[in-house]
């Protein structure tokens, strides 16, 4: 026996109940929650998030919880400060996105209930910012050819 | 006022930085999390950061074991670097900067007048009172006169850890050198204690965040400590709750029991009795924490952890039950046979406590609220 893993440890599951069929009665609450989110989106207009991090579910719980929304049709991986990865889930304006840092530890689970999570959208200072970078490349590009015998 | 010059706010210096609104927005994003606000409060954290201006931050060390400056220094998120750096100044703190000696008073003494009724005072460590303070002496001083003094002019005083907050180990019976806890000698100034021992460095991290962010102290319980981290119970948020309420626990630390990863309350678990977030945020970038590595909570969040009796004996009754007692509720729940029901209270009561925390939030605060708050 030389590693931990080797140890023989057995983590009982919780229980999952039997009379709200494959989900536990914790995940049908989430998935109350989502499904009101989703119907005060279509009503309203404002989106939601639940933070996973602060809801005392197991790692099994989490699994079962990812399992019930599904694979949707949309996985977006942003580079910013480490990776995030955001997925939509089968359940359409319904994602799973998480947060990691540089070393890849994750900083945050959120389910967000949105057209578009927020974070994808550009901002209009990046969209400035964008502009005048370009607008300099281009002074930079004919600068250079002013300067060019061929220009 | 005092430095305008060396004052951006904390947008203008990410701006400086060239940092995106994505990377920003995914950087409040997590510190929300962390604070457990509601998710959308990311977008409102990130419009207040952004104009704010870094606080001078003054950090004091007593009777203490530096364990919790190890503990922020080992903070994940936000790193160590980041939240000097980013999102508070700090001017002084003897174990980290490079000066010493008069090089390193004179810099606490230019901050503490450039900043005068600004700073925020951070200290970890008990302040020993007996015979005249000579328990704990630097620079020439007592430690009560160094509190004394820079005490006067902090906006408000964060005590990190246990011995801050409560007194701690050196206040623990006989106390030989007359240990007190910070708020008994700071008299009409703010204080928030952050408790643990050591105290979760996310917590202490995300306790300055939220002082930055608001700019005033955050809610607090009747210990003084933010009821954003300290609001519930390890017990309540524990994930072998479901085995409590259905009455299994493990007996001895190699039974059947403890092995399953049954409840640890007869084993002593202080869970019950002990407000704090290892349980939610847990330790080593949440990794772990005590109860899931197989050991019961020693409670060290709470006042006279030390002197509460065995760490290994069960919660005497008068504090809480019957060893194994369980609420009417669950009581019902047990009888009927529907074991989930434990983990849907656990579940539904975390949505519920969201949900007030939230509500909470949005009303507006009442100025006449804890006896030491602004």
């Amino acid at each position: 026996m030389t590693t931990l893993a080797q140890i023989p440890v057995c983590v009982e599951p919780v229980p999952v109940s039997h009379e709200e069929g494959t989900v536990g009665g914790g995940i049908g609450a989430i998935l109350a929650e989502i499904a009101e989110l989703l119907e005060r989106l279509a009503r309203t207009g404002e989106p939601g998030a639940i933070d996973l991090r602060s809801l005392p579910l197991s790692p099994a719980d989490r699994a079962q919880l990812l399992q019930a929304l599904g694979t949707g049709e949309v996985d977006a991986r942003m580079q910013v400060n480490g990776e995030s990865r955001i997925r939509e889930t089968a359940v359409h304006g319904v994602w799973w996105t998480e947060h990691r840092d540089s070393s890849g530890e994750l900083l945050a689970t959120l389910i967000e209930v949105a057209r578009v999570p927020d974070i994808l959208i550009v901002g209009e200072d990046d969209l400035l910012r964008g502009a005048s970078r370009l607008r300099a490349s281009l002074t930079l590009q004919s600068a250079a050819q002013g300067e060019s015998p061929h220009g | 006022m005092a430095r305008p010059e060396l004052e951006p706010t904390i947008g203008e210096l990410l701006d400086r930085q060239g940092v995106s609104r994505r990377s920003f927005v995914k950087y409040c994003t997590a510190m929300a999390s962390l604070l457990a606000l509601p998710p959308h409060a990311a977008r409102a954290m990130a419009e207040q950061l952004r104009a704010a201006r870094r606080p001078s931050v003054i950090y004091l060390s007593f009777q203490e074991c530096t364990g919790c400056l190890e503990s922020l220094t080992r903070s994940f998120a936000p790193t160590i670097e980041n939240l000097i750096f980013n999102v508070v100044s700090l001017d002084y703190d003897d174990t980290l900067m490079a000066a010493a000696g008069s090089q390193a008073e004179a810099a606490r003494e230019q901050a503490m007048r450039a900043n005068y009724g600004k700073y925020l005072l951070v200290v970890d460590g008990a302040v020993p009172t007996g015979d005249g303070g000579v328990y704990h002496c630097a620079a020439g001083r007592t430690g009560l006169d160094i509190l004394t003094d820079c005490a006067k002019g902090a906006a408000a005083i964060v005590c990190v850890g246990t011995c801050a907050s409560f007194g701690g180990l050196p206040f623990a019976d006989p106390n030989p050198t007359g240990a007190r806890a910070i708020s008994t000698l700071v008299p009409g100034k703010p204080v928030v204690n952050v408790s643990g021992c050591p105290p979760i460095p996310e917590v202490i991290a995300g306790t300055l965040l939220q002082y930055v962010t608001s700019g005033r102290v955050p809610d607090l319980d009747e210990h003084l400590r933010p009821t954003v981290f300290f609001g519930n119970s390890i017990h309540d948020r524990c994930y072998r709750r479901p085995f409590y309420d259905q009455g299994k626990f493990a007996k001895t630390f190699d039974d059947e029991g403890a092995r399953n990863g049954w409840c640890l309350y007869e084993l002593g678990c202080k869970g019950p009795t002990t407000y704090n977030a290892c349980a939610t945020i847990k330790w080593n970038n949440a990794v772990s924490f005590p109860i899931q590595s197989g050991h019961p909570c020693l409670g060290c969040a709470e006042p006279n952890f030390w002197d509460r009796g065995s760490f290994y004996s069960p919660i005497p009754s008068p504090r809480w039950g019957k060893a194994g007692e369980v609420s009417p509720v669950q009581a019902a729940a047990i009888a009927a046979g529907a074991a989930v029901a434990g983990a849907a209270i656990g579940v539904g009561s975390v949505l519920l406590g969201r949900r007030r925390i939230a509500r909470h939030q949005q009303e507006p605060k009442s100025p006449s609220g804890k006896g030491n708050e602004e």
